[in-house]
């Protein structure tokens, strides 16, 4: 079933009248994982953003519509969209240790989500993180790039939505936890409806990950292809250059 | 194989500062005993904290080891060169090319340090700006002109200048596109040649520290766990450590492998 309806979505910075995306659409399906993948500044994570309108309105223009259920996003007012910011469509961002006010300890960040002490314990010891008693007590100061990544992702399950948006979850992280991240994003998605748009260069996690992968270059999104396709899709004119890449790299 | 590094049993440790523990004892390096061969790239990995940057710094000399010897032996004479023969290549070269200078004005005065000849410094100038691919546009720029790629091979032209012996990649590849990761590789290899440079390059990326280096070591721990040639490491692996690490990163791991990874809960 649809989850999320992306339709022509486009985006410019007035301020150098630049485009940025271009007519981007996308059909967020249950229990699916879709993927983004792309060049350095290719505008991936600022379509991510733009997704629940994330982006700020004087230093982007964005068209387009995005319906959640049924629901006009961009038609929301800014309470219904914390709301559905809270409770619905999650995001884990690259920078994660930067989504925390520094000077609140964590405590405050699970306390807000869940009572339900085992279940937080099983899900901080299942990403080798310290458990609940000693983490409480620490600040987000205290924990390094890939821990906040981590308990970022963690925050983001225990609100139990129906949509996670990962901006490069493996950047940063050892790739022994982004095997963690890996399995936990399937078992996700393979949930209730869930589903999962992933943002990502790290091509070996998203070959594993994902059930469709779109790539984003010269500001436009191409078709999402099963992943076995992806990859033979040399007659794809945005794919070309990658493809070449990835097989010199592969071989 | 003519040697330029030889390391012996070197150890690395230092002193917790923790109030509960003072005096106790912090060991990074155990027992590094390594040689790297004149013009030779090798390929250090392991993951966080496995003392990979513990390593290049000691070698770089910014760190003294607290046992054991490193012997670095020059092809050629540095004692009156102003420069050093060891170079590093960080991850943050947007903090470390000058904003207020343009890129042409750095890597001349770098060149100027061990070369007074105005012709020979335009030759070599141009030497090194056309095998990092900057054209004349590109070396009018300022370091904030540029983007993170130009940036890093702005610090490469910058290094160059040095005519280093030895260069030190620390995580060259992490945060780039595969298009990108491509030009740099063949980049390296290049400058492998042109410049005679020996390599050491730091990477957590495999796949592509498999195409760059000749010679691997694998390290956990502190310690050197399995060092071999590419071929052996990638076809027959012996140490645990290094099938592990292979397997994650073609992402094929299951939970129960995860042993490796239990002491970091600590």
């Amino acid at each position: 079933m649809l989850q999320v309806r992306i339709r022509e979505i486009t985006i410019k910075s007035p301020g150098h009248n630049k485009l940025l995306l271009n007519n981007a659409s996308l059909d967020l399906i249950e229990n699916k994982v879709f993927t983004i993948l792309g060049k350095n500044g290719s505008g991936k994570s600022t379509f991510a953003k733009s997704i629940t309108g994330l982006l700020d309105k004087r230093h982007y223009s964005v068209w387009g519509t995005v319906h959640f259920r049924g629901k006009d996003i961009f038609a929301l007012n800014p309470v219904e969209l914390l709301q559905l910011r809270r409770d619905s469509i999650k995001y884990v961002f690259q920078d994660s240790v930067n989504s925390f006010n520094q000077l609140k300890k964590l405590d405050y960040y699970f306390e807000l989500l869940s009572k339900d002490k085992s279940e937080i314990d099983e899900l901080l010891s299942y990403f080798l993180l310290p458990d609940s008693k000693k983490l409480y007590k620490m600040h987000p100061y205290e924990v390094s790039g890939g821990m906040a990544q981590r308990i970022s992702f963690v925050l983001a399950l225990l609100s139990k939505p129906e949509i996670i948006i990962l901006d490069e979850p493996t950047s940063g992280i050892d790739s022994a936890i982004a095997n963690l991240f890996l399995l936990k994003l399937k078992e996700f998605a393979s949930q209730n409806r869930n589903s999962v748009l992933l943002i990502t260069q790290d091509i070996s996690f998203a070959e594993k990950a994902s059930d469709k992968i779109a790539y984003l270059s010269k500001n436009r999104l191409s078709t999402f292809y099963e992943v076995k396709d992806f990859f033979r899709k040399k007659d794809d004119p945005l794919l070309v250059d990658f493809l070449e890449a990835n097989k010199h790299i592969e071989e | 194989m003519n040697k330029l590094v030889e390391i012996l049993n070197l150890n690395y440790s230092v002193q917790s500062n923790s109030i509960l523990n003072t005096g106790k004892e912090n060991i990074i390096l155990k027992n590094i005993s390594l040689e790297i061969g004149a013009n030779e790239i090798i390929g250090i990995t392991g993951e966080s904290g496995s003392g990979k940057t513990t390593l290049i710094k000691l070698i770089a000399g910014v760190l003294k080891p607290s046992s054991g010897e490193i012997k670095f032996v020059p092809l050629k004479e540095w004692k009156n060169i102003k420069t050093n023969p060891v170079q590093i290549l960080f991850q943050n070269n947007n903090e470390i090319l000058n904003p207020f200078r343009k890129i042409e004005d750095i890597v001349e005065e770098a060149i100027r340090l061990r070369n007074k000849d105005k012709i020979n410094i335009n030759i070599e100038m141009e030497k090194i700006f056309s095998s990092v691919g900057f054209t004349d546009e590109l070396r009018k720029r300022k370091g904030f002109e540029l983007s993170g790629g130009e940036q890093q091979r702005a610090a490469l032209s910058r290094i160059l200048a040095a005519k280093p012996e030895l260069l030190i990649l620390d995580e060259p590849f992490s945060a780039q596109d595969v298009e990108s990761q491509l030009n740099l590789l063949n980049l390296f290899k290049k400058i492998n040649e042109e410049f005679n440079l020996t390599m050491i390059c730091v990477a957590h990326n495999l796949k592509i520290l498999r195409k760059l280096a000749g010679r691997i070591i694998i390290m956990y721990n502190g310690e050197i766990v399995e060092s071999g040639s590419t071929e052996e490491i990638f076809n027959s692996p012996k140490n645990d450590y290094t099938k592990f690490l292979l397997k994650c990163e073609n992402y094929n791991l299951k939970y129960e492998d995860l042993k490796f990874k239990t002491d970091l809960t600590e």
